[in-house]
């Protein structure tokens, strides 16, 4: 706590002090002092980056979209390319299918041995039996066709003709083509009969030739015999 | 002023309360809306609204390959389409115009893709549909370039959809054990119908997955909805089986049963240390890739499901038995009567023959059914069946092939006197042919039965068993003396002076093997008839086994007995495998063993 001595002493002294300071501290109304950013500077910056940013996300959505694009016809293509190297592997497959590579090294002339031999590359030495190697034989390659269906080969029909009728002969033939002969059977069978019935005509023929010959000579023979008979006659 | 202005306007308050009437009545419109949208079932809206501009995509697993041993394919799955054609689109032009275009059309698929034109042209006629199929399981490739031929042309109208096409390679081999598919479903499932594709479908088929994604002008929107399921592709199956081998064994057996004009045939290839099958042929057989072309009889394995009487080959479990029970030894003097009168009938030889005198090694080299009935004289209670049963016969291999027949040995009350007097020669038992094959191979492996396999690895069935060369047991049949005494008696058979079946031999190599010409039973009668089924079973090199043989060919018909049927069908198969798998000749000297005394 102060002494009041010295507040008292300080009371009278501080009217006259006070007065200066506040004399001296008065504050008055300063004018604002405005000072105006440049604004051109900072309104371009904003429209650019506003611009920048549009137009860098249009590109950036344009890109993607391309690439997006880009990535469907390729993935479209890979496809397309595995689908191939996949049809190309089945036919490598089939070129490798054992049966394939038999056939092909038989034509070659190639066959399987009954026992292998061994060679010895150290000291040349043969093991096996050399005979064995020899016993060669081809693989029987492909199945025997299938049996011909019954079906194709149904019975044969047998028509006895009734009493009295004449059997017809082109029907008898029908018959025996439908009887399970196949096609090419029934016609050679038909052109070994034409045959037959041609060499028939013409031994006929002949026949009938040398008949006529015959008779001719009798003639001749008949009407020389005459015209000396004549000639006797005459004489 | 209010007063010249209040009649046209009202009084404000009455405004307000038609404005707030009509607000709430637009709003309670707009309530409604949202209730019903959003109360009443909101999954469904959601649904369409994803539905809209997006797609959703199946994305097909590949069904796994069904490999051979060296990883050559039997099985594989190749991308196909169905080529699916619109007959109001093919048959109007661009203007809108109908014209026929359907002959042209039809010509060009014809063509290119191996279907029959008056079929294609009837379908792309039809005015009632707007689906019809023009071919199926077609391969990706081939097909998109029939359709850019097509388009080329101006034809509109074919689209195309998955339909995964199997091929098989190598067409029938091994198309008794590997099996086919049928025709897939409209949706691509394909449909297993016989052998390993519908045993192990839950391994080869794996899980389809899924694909949704926005679309815009048939492009993916980048950024849109993008949900993925990755599919599961299928797990390859890998079985034992030599592709090679088994199309060579699957050859010399069609040979062998057309020269005997025999019903069908099975001959077998196994690794004799292993078990795995090399080769299981059958024939008949079928073309994996045109199964329909082929008897359906024919489409399962006979090596598997047939059982039969295996006749003489199983003299050589019993003589191996009665060595191994230290009863005889291969030099056992046996006096061999020309008939042998048993209970209720009597025994007799394949061959006529006074009263000889053979040691047991000689009973096996001429297949004397009396002196194997001699020597099976010496077991001992059911000693015999036990050891047959212990060989693996009448219980199911479990090699993972459908339809497998145990075969029967009888048991119990069944297994009399007389009953061991003709199982002791091959009668009266029934196995099948895998089963008989590895009772063989337990000799060939010093005495120690492998259970066969025909998977590698391991996998599992339809019916849940574990399966393949990682679960397989193996057991001791047989002491290493034993099996190697029955070995040096089963040599003399292929002697040409001693024994029955020289044209089994393999030049160079020492091999040991049994005949057997068993009478069939006949289901109808319940008798034998008069029909045999005659067999070769084997190994080489007999000292150092490395493949066991075993031939079967059912009815022939040409008076062949097992040793020049299936003899020579064994050489063959015996050689190539031989030379395949680079076995040399182990230069030992061959079996001496007395067959007479």
């Amino acid at each position: 706590m102060p002494s009041p001595v010295s507040t008292a002493a300080l009371r009278q002294r501080a009217p006259r002090l006070a007065e200066a300071a506040v004399e001296r501290a008065r504050l008055t109304v300063v004018p604002r002092a405005r000072t105006r950013a440049a604004r051109v500077p900072f309104v371009s910056l904003v429209t650019l980056l506003l611009l920048g940013g549009v137009v860098g996300l249009l590109l950036f959505n344009t890109s993607m979209q391309q690439s997006s694009f880009t990535a469907t016809s390729l993935e479209q293509r890979a496809t397309l390319l595995s689908a191939r190297e996949e049809s190309l592997g089945m036919q490598l497959e089939n070129l490798r299918d054992p049966q394939v590579v038999a056939r092909k090294a038989q034509q070659l002339g190639m066959r399987v041995p009954a026992a292998p031999l061994f060679l010895d590359l150290a000291d040349g030495s043969v093991e096996g039996d050399p005979a064995g190697a020899r016993i060669v034989s081809p693989v029987l390659l492909d199945p025997r066709p299938a049996a011909r269906p019954s079906l194709l080969d149904p019975p044969a029909t047998v028509v006895a003709p009734a009493e009295g009728v004449l059997s017809d002969g082109r029907g008898d033939a029908a018959a025996a083509e439908r009887g399970g002969r196949n096609g090419a059977e029934a016609r050679a069978e038909k052109r070994a009969e034409k045959q037959a019935k041609r060499a028939e005509k013409q031994a006929k023929k002949a026949e009938k030739k040398a008949k006529k010959a015959k008779k001719a000579a009798k003639e001749k023979a008949k009407k020389k015999a005459e015209q000396r008979a004549k000639k006797n006659r005459d004489a | 002023m209010s007063t010249t202005r209040q009649p046209r306007r009202g009084a404000p308050q009455v405004r307000l309360r038609i404005g707030f009437v009509l607000i709430a009545m637009v709003l309670s419109v707009f309530g409604g809306r949202l209730i019903q949208l959003q109360g009443l079932d909101p999954g469904s809206y959601a649904a369409m609204a994803a539905a809209e501009g997006s797609r959703d995509v199946v994305l097909p697993a590949t069904r796994g390959d069904i490999l051979d041993r060296n990883g050559e394919p039997l099985a594989e799955s190749v991308d196909g389409v169905m080529v699916i054609a619109d007959p109001a689109l093919v048959n109007t032009d661009e203007a809108g115009n109908p014209v026929d275009r359907a002959p042209q059309l039809a010509k060009l698929l014809a063509t290119k893709l191996d279907v029959d034109y008056v079929t294609v042209l009837e379908r792309l006629r039809r005015t009632d549909t707007r689906f019809q199929y023009m071919a199926r399981s077609v391969p990706a490739a081939k097909a998109a370039h029939v359709l850019d031929r097509a388009r080329a042309r101006g034809f509109d109208g074919l689209t195309t959809q998955r339909d995964p096409i199997r091929v098989y390679p190598a067409g029938d081999v091994a198309a008794n054990l590997v099996g086919f598919l049928g025709t897939p479903l409209a949706d691509g499932t394909p449909q297993p119908l016989a052998g390993f594709e519908r045993t192990f479908d839950s391994q080869l088929s794996g899980t389809d997955g899924s694909a949704r994604y926005s679309v815009a002008a048939g492009q993916k929107i980048p950024l849109g909805e993008q949900t993925v399921v990755e599919a599961v592709d299928g797990e390859d199956l890998t079985t034992t089986i030599d592709r090679e081998l088994q199309w060579y064994v699957q050859r010399v057996l069609r040979e062998t049963v057309y020269g005997a004009r025999a019903d069908s045939g099975v001959a077998i290839v196994m690794d004799s240390r292993t078990g795995e099958v090399l080769s299981l042929a059958d024939y008949p057989t079928y073309d994996a890739n045109e199964p329909l072309e082929s008897d359906e009889a024919d489409l399962g394995s006979r090596a598997m499901s047939d059982v039969y009487e295996p006749g003489s080959v199983e003299k050589v479990l019993t003589l191996g038995a009665l060595v191994d029970a230290g009863r005889v030894t291969p030099r056992t003097r046996l006096t061999v009567p020309s008939s042998l009168a048993r209970q209720d009938r009597s025994i007799g030889d394949w061959f006529d023959h006074g009263t000889i005198k053979l040691t047991l090694a000689g009973v096996l080299a001429k297949s004397s059914n009396i002196g194997t009935v001699l020597a099976a004289d010496k077991f001992e209670g059911d000693e015999l069946r036990d050891y047959l049963t212990a060989f693996g016969l009448g219980e199911p291999t479990g090699v993972g092939v459908r339809g497998e027949s145990a075969g029967i040995v009888p048991s119990g009350s069944l297994w009399t006197s007389q009953t061991q007097d003709r199982v002791a020669f091959g009668q009266s038992v029934s196995v099948n042919a895998l089963q008989m094959a590895a009772a063989i191979n337990t000799v060939a492996n010093g005495g120690v039965r492998v259970d066969p396999s025909l998977v590698r690895g391991s996998a599992t069935t339809d019916t849940g068993e574990q399966v393949g060369t990682e679960t397989t047991t193996s057991r001791r049949v047989l002491s290493e003396e034993a099996a190697r005494k029955t070995m040096l008696m089963m040599e003399r058979v292929v002697d040409p002076d001693a024994g029955v079946a020289p044209r089994a031999q393999v030049p160079g190599y020492r091999v040991a093997g049994k005949t057997g010409t068993a009478q069939r039973a006949s289901s109808e009668c319940g008798c034998y008839d008069d029909t045999f089924t005659v067999s070769f079973a084997g190994f080489a090199p007999a000292d150092d086994p490395r493949f066991t043989v075993y031939v079967v060919v059912q009815n022939p018909r040409n008076g062949g007995g097992g040793g020049s049927v299936a003899g020579p069908a064994f050489s063959q198969i015996m050689g190539y495998a031989l030379r395949r798998y680079a076995v040399p000749p182990t230069s030992t000297k061959p079996s001496d063993l007395p067959v007479e005394w």
